[in-house]
């Protein structure tokens, strides 16, 4: 069975936003709007011992969704391959599921009124191609695949490198690892 | 309640009013049901019935009027497992047996007083009080990103505030559905009332204070954040009085005096102006919590969101047009 993951290697990661703007033009999303943005942590420690780490945010698309659950019209879908998106035609933009969002990954469309995320760009996906962020990286920073897939980089890297969850002591069980590093480095 | 640069509340006033409202109208329908059930007083309670569909009513407007898209509001009730349609549900049906309840304790229509269905309707009515109370609360509290929301003292919290600000609201509708000829019944109702206020007012604070002492001693730094808001902070002014001063102190002190005053003679004045008081700690209180939506970040979180522009809305339009 397929469950799509994302890897984030924040060593690589040099905090150039070009995901961000990429995924900005490819969903046309107004300017406040942001599906993925990169936060950084730092510059922390003291000369010469400076470090500074850039954190890709992108929809974690969590195994277990807190926003599908709260959801009161059944527009928070989680599809079986662990693609977690939102049925435009079914949502009344109550807001629900960006409160029960952790990683404030769902924001609402003020022209439209309705709840928009990131959706693993899954129409690309499902074409075999890779979500436009992933594609635009430079850095190779961003790594995307079936974690039921063995072969699969990000099914590799998940067993073989130690990776992060964001807050996954919420038990959300996000599907987006996190390999911490400072920024760069790779 | 005016937020810093970059700072987006997933819900507003609307959302505030609603569960405001959802509180006090349940509130209203189980302290009367209560009152007819228990001590017999259901014929002066036919306003208060008829005061929380009204509020109900009011409420859900709010909430469709919160709704990114109104006229699908519908669709709320299409789901089978989250909180807010279960909530839906209830205060929907609620408006019904209330208007249904109604009937019954106006005594306008033939089957008035027909004590048996009027009794089943009241027990109806108290159980989705009940629930539409404890909603309120868990709606909020289901949230396990709001550091502040997230916890089963929550609907607690709302639902002392409900019965509360519910009991005030039945005082005063039991006021002018009496007029000027209280009796011995709309006495005896509003003497109840005044003293379920006071229990009710005394638990509220409590458990407010406590609620917030909870928060500012919880391993959370976000919770800790917000409960020093709510102390000393930007919120300190509305939560210090209108909360606790105006809310529920003033309150107290009146209930006292008029409760005193009514064992002698009148008194009925200083408890209607407690009933109407306690209705601004209702709403204080849900406008506090509702704008107390803080999240727990990452680090460099804030920093990013504050650097988001904003206002872009007139620049767009002008570009596209």
């Amino acid at each position: 069975m397929t469950r799509f993951a994302m890897v984030m290697d924040t060593r690589r990661c040099i905090g150039c936003d070009s995901c961000t703007t990429a995924c900005k033009v490819w969903n046309d999303l107004p300017l406040d709007l942001e599906f993925n943005p990169v936060v950084t942590d730092g510059p922390n420690g003291v000369y010469p011992h400076l470090h500074m780490v850039h954190l890709p945010l992108i929809c974690m698309h969590c195994a277990e969704s807190p926003c599908v659950h709260v959801c009161p019209t059944g527009a928070s879908k989680c599809d079986d391959d662990g693609i977690v998106w939102v049925d435009e035609a079914k949502c009344i933009g109550c807001g629900a599921c960006m409160a029960a969002c952790p990683y404030d990954a769902r924001h609402k469309d003020s022209a439209s009124g309705v709840v928009m995320k990131c959706d693993f760009c899954k129409d690309r996906v499902r074409k075999r191609q890779e979500p436009h962020c992933v594609w635009t990286c430079h850095q190779r920073a961003r790594i995307f695949g079936d974690l039921d897939d063995p072969t699969s980089d990000v099914a590799r890297l998940v067993a073989s490198v130690r990776t992060e969850q964001l807050f996954a002591e919420m038990g959300t069980d996000p599907q987006v690892f996190y390999i911490i590093g400072t920024g760069g480095q790779g | 309640m005016s937020g810093r640069a970059g700072e987006k509340h997933v819900w507003t006033w609307p959302i505030a009013g609603y569960l405001f409202l959802g509180g006090l109208g349940a509130g209203m329908t189980l302290v009367a049901a209560v009152a007819d059930l228990v001590f017999g007083l259901g014929s002066v309670m036919a306003a208060s019935v008829a005061g929380s569909l009204v509020a109900l009513g009011l409420g859900s407007f709010l909430l469709v009027f919160e709704l990114g898209r109104p006229l699908a509001f519908w669709r709320v009730f299409s789901a089978q497992k989250a909180v807010l349609t279960f909530g839906a549900w209830m205060v929907s049906v609620l408006i019904v047996v209330d208007a249904l309840y109604f009937s019954f304790l106006s005594g306008w229509f033939p089957w008035s007083g027909a004590s048996g269905a009027q009794g089943a309707v009241a027990v109806i009515g108290s159980l989705l009080g009940c629930g539409v109370l404890v909603y309120t609360g868990v709606e909020l509290a289901s949230m396990r990103a709001r550091v502040f929301w997230n916890t089963p003292a929550l609907p607690v919290l709302f639902v002392f505030s409900g019965l509360l600000t519910g009991a005030g609201g039945d005082f005063l509708l039991v006021l002018v559905w009496t007029g000027s000829g209280i009796g011995t019944t709309g006495w005896a109702a509003l003497g109840g009332l005044a003293l379920a206020m006071m229990l009710f007012a005394a638990v509220t604070l409590f458990t407010v204070l406590l609620y917030v002492l909870m928060m500012l001693t919880s391993a959370g730094t976000e919770a800790n954040t917000v409960a020093r808001r709510w102390l000393v902070g930007r919120y300190a002014l509305y939560f210090w009085v209108g909360v606790i001063g105006v809310g529920l102190l003033v309150p107290l002190v009146l209930l006292g005096v008029g409760i005193s005053a009514q064992q002698a003679s009148g008194g009925v004045l200083p408890m209607a102006v407690a009933s109407a008081l306690v209705m601004v700690q209702g709403v204080f209180l849900r406008f506090l919590v509702v704008y107390s939506d803080d999240r727990k970040m990452l680090a460099g979180e804030l920093r990013r969101r504050e650097r988001r522009p904003s206002g872009t809305e007139l620049f767009l339009r002008a570009h596209k047009g």
